[in-house]
């Protein structure tokens, strides 16, 4: 209850201004300047982005931080402010006044490059995802590419090159390693990582996120982590279709049964192979080796401190953000309702409850909101941060692997396996009606 | 004819990375030396004394009384023990007679004390091996109620200073074995859940399983003592192999591993261990005799006979010698401790040479050592 109403707020903090306040202005001047309309409808997401991710990362520290207390028997951060909720703010403010220190006979301008090429890829690589986290929401339809998601991607590789200057940059030994580290350990997840990621867009035919996010509308068995429209054809039996759906979708009688069923198991193992891949990528526990504290200290941002440390965990819970949304598009419909439609429409209330906001002054009059991208946003934040906290879970539990453990589980299983259910996928897809 | 196969000779240079006086698992101010190749660990050596507070020293111009004080600093984590062999060796010299209860009451809170010691070197072992923010605290809020009930007799969570020579402290009220009774009853199950936890967890397993092979002819070349040899399958414990204090009495089995011990063995021999001192101690309240716990005077000025004497225990990391010479005056002649961190710690290099670096930690943590207690 704590946790909800917490983010609650913050999220409608961010919301106003990050989306509300522009778009308002946006309205402001409509009618006056066409072309500082433009401006600022182009500007806007960027806008919404860059206040939006100091805050979500201050809040998912915060986060974090709470969960993992819960769950090792500790009370948390509890001193600052009401609850100790201002206390990564305190952090933050903390570290920006921190002296920044180049040590002796570091690298100086690439010490300070690295944070910036480190935190720079996650920001412009948030940006496709707004439309398809927002269900293409009209503000953010500018920034929707064709190719989404290798856009990302291409954006999520970067900061390896990054973590590999720091660890240079630093001349220090044990941010060399981590940076080597990082360097080896990234090379070999995002191979089963991108692998599982076009898995998904197989299914779907489409690399766009918005087009992928909408194909996966109307419930849960519409969802790419169940079989990427393997069980449309049930669900539209479901939703009134009867036999006539079930004999459209699975065309070929048993046979496009027992696809569907592999393609349910296929995407189910790459959306694990995901996660796994994600963690890896992100530098997370159990995969936490560029900079495992029991061995190398902090690992390649040993020697950095204040600003340039702050960006670091900035964009390192940033990518942690990215990493959850890019699930939840790919994976678990975006921002769609897990129940369908045909059941929803037939609980008393919810039908006029969505009316009433569509009708209320803040839709109809300020078009702040309309109730698709509202419920859209609801649902993004609800699976976004259970993602989130799923891998705060993980890092309460699991001890870290080794470096030579780390690369032959990357590459003895995670790359087999991801190649045999892409194999799987491109044949089975053929025997029933999916989403591509 | 064959071909020539060209060998490239590429040259690569050893790194040495100076891990430590100030790292965040050398528990304490360890210092390894160590010559990288890659990750491949070539050599290590191993600098003391960053902790040296000339403890031996301080015993030769202090006072019984007030030595007594300080040795529970020695092994912070294991205090009792430390006493104890203080406590037996200046009572060999003495011809002390210590009352039975006091030896009941000895013998409990010191396998109260193995509990605490390997509770936190399994949460601090844990950490370690990454797990660095989860699991680590479910063993001190066990530990925690062990102190509370230390508190309650010694005065002190942590410097006990409650074996004395002669005897112990101070008698503890009826309630207080009801309380122990009950963390006794309910301790199985937590060490249940450490276990799920832990014990077949697959990354846990990888990273412990073959790790770090103490063989049993390396160990007894270095002294080795405590859990670390016994998990290589050398049956030496103290309490059995030469017993001291009701040991005889009480029933329990000296735990040895068949083969010789890697890392999971030493992770395992302390969960067992902890087990074990559950029933030494559910024992020990059984049989304890009412009476006298003190058999001699405690005060400031209080003399040993002239002599010397050598007491060692099994502490929680192995065997703890104390040697003394009296000369029946205030002050001891000479103390000299037989610290079994300092001798497992000797054994490191053996054990480190040619594993990848992330494997120092894994290694370093399962031979537990306390670095006041290497360093003195």
């Amino acid at each position: 209850m704590w946790l909800a109403g917490i983010f609650t707020i913050v999220w409608m903090v961010c919301w106003a201004l990050g989306i509300a306040l522009p778009m308002l202005l946006t309205q402001q001047l409509g009618d006056k300047a066409a072309l500082t309309n433009e401006i600022l409808r182009a500007a806007t997401p960027v806008i919404a982005i860059l206040v939006f991710i100091p805050i979500n990362a201050m809040f998912m520290v915060l986060i974090e931080r709470r969960a993992l207390a819960l769950w090792t028997v500790r009370k948390g951060p509890n001193r600052v402010g009401p609850d100790g909720n201002f206390q990564t703010a305190a952090d933050a403010v903390k570290l920006l006044l921190k002296e920044d220190i180049t040590p002796t006979g570091a690298d100086a301008v690439m010490h300070t490059f690295a944070p910036i090429l480190f935190f720079a890829p996650s920001v412009f690589g948030a940006v496709p995802l707004l439309a398809a986290v927002t269900n293409n929401h009209p503000l953010f339809r500018v920034l929707n590419l064709p190719t989404g998601i290798f856009f990302v991607l291409a954006a999520g590789a970067l900061p390896v090159v990054a973590l590999v200057m720091a660890g240079w940059a630093s001349n220090n030994k044990y941010s060399l390693v981590g940076g080597l580290r990082s360097a080896a350990q990234a090379i070999s997840y995002e191979i089963p990582l991108v692998l599982s990621l076009i898995t998904v867009c197989l299914m779907a035919g489409t690399l766009d996120l918005v087009k992928i996010t909408e194909q996966q509308a109307g419930g849960i068995l519409n969802w790419n982590l169940l079989g990427g429209g393997a069980l449309t054809g049930l669900n539209n039996a479901l939703a009134g279709g009867g036999a006539k759906a079930l004999a459209t979708s699975y065309f070929m009688g048993p046979i496009s049964y027992v696809c569907a069923g592999l393609l349910v198991i296929s995407l189910i193992i790459s959306f694990w192979l995901y996660l796994t891949g994600a963690c890896a990528e992100i530098n997370r526990i159990p995969f936490d080796l560029p900079e495992a504290e029991s061995e190398l200290v902090s690992g390649y941002n040993t020697e950095y401190s204040g600003m340039k440390f702050a960006i670091f965990f900035l964009a390192e819970f940033t990518n942690l953000f990215i990493v959850s949304s890019i699930t939840t598009v790919m994976f678990l419909g975006g921002g769609d309702n897990p129940i369908p439609p045909y059941i929803l429409n037939n609980i008393p209330g919810i039908p006029q409850m969505v009316a009433a906001i569509r009708d209320s002054y803040f839709c109809s009059t300020l078009h702040i909101i309309n109730p698709e991208t509202f419920f859209a946003t609801l649902w993004v934040i609800a699976k976004v941060y259970g993602l989130v906290i799923f891998a705060v879970l993980i890092r309460g539990t699991l001890p870290r692997f080794r470096i030579d453990q780390l690369m032959a589980f990357g590459w003895k299983r995670l790359i087999p396996l991801s190649l045999i259910v892409f194999i799987i996928v491109v044949f089975a897809r053929e025997f029933v009606i999916c989403h591509g | 004819m064959a071909t020539e196969i060209q060998e490239i000779d590429l040259k690569t240079d050893e790194m040495i990375i100076n891990m430590g006086p100030q790292h965040p698992a050398t528990h304490g101010v360890l210092r390894l030396l160590l010559t990288l190749d890659g990750e491949t660990v070539k050599h290590v050596e191993p600098v003391l004394g960053h902790l040296h507070r000339a403890q031996e020293w301080q015993g030769q111009n202090r006072t019984w009384f007030q030595y007594q004080a300080l040795i529970d600093r020695v092994d912070y984590l294991s205090g009792m023990f430390t006493s104890w062999a203080m406590a037996r060796s200046c009572e060999q010299i003495d011809g002390t007679v210590v009352p039975p209860r006091a030896e009941y009451l000895r013998v409990m809170v010191s396998e109260m004390n193995r509990i605490t010691s390997h509770l936190l070197w399994l949460g601090t072992y844990l950490i370690d091996l990454g797990a660095m923010f989860g699991f680590p605290f479910y063993p001190f809020r066990e530990r925690e109620k062990l102190f509370d009930l230390f508190e309650e007799i010694a005065g002190q969570r942590m410097m006990f200073n409650y074996i004395r020579i002669g005897g112990v402290l101070r008698d503890p009220k009826p309630e207080w074995f009801d309380k122990l009774k009950r963390f006794l009853d309910e301790f199985p199950d937590r060490i249940d859940e450490y276990e799920t936890i832990v014990t077949q967890n697959p990354i846990f397993l990888k990273r412990t399983k073959g790790v770090g092979i103490l063989t049993q002819a390396v160990a007894k070349d270095y002294g080795v003592t405590g859990p670390c040899i016994r998990s290589s399958g050398i049956p030496l414990d103290l309490r059995r192999t030469k017993p001291y204090s009701v040991y005889p009495e009480l029933k329990f089995d000296v735990i040895t591993f068949d083969k010789e011990g890697d890392t999971w063995d030493r992770y395992m021999a302390r969960i067992l261990e902890m087990r074990q001192s559950i029933e030494i101690i559910r024992q020990c309240i059984d049989k304890l005799p009412s009476g006298d716990i003190m058999g001699k005077k405690q005060m400031a000025g209080m003399r040993i006979k002239a002599g010397e004497g050598f007491a060692a225990v099994e502490s929680p990391r192995g065997i703890l010698g104390c040697y003394v010479i009296s000369g029946g005056g205030e002050k001891a002649l000479r103390f000299r401790w037989r610290n079994p961190s300092f001798c497992n710690l000797s054994v490191l290099h053996e054990l480190l040479k040619g594993c990848p670096l992330s494997d120092i930690m894994a290694i370093f943590g399962s031979i537990d050592v306390i670095l006041p207690d290497v360093d003195r």
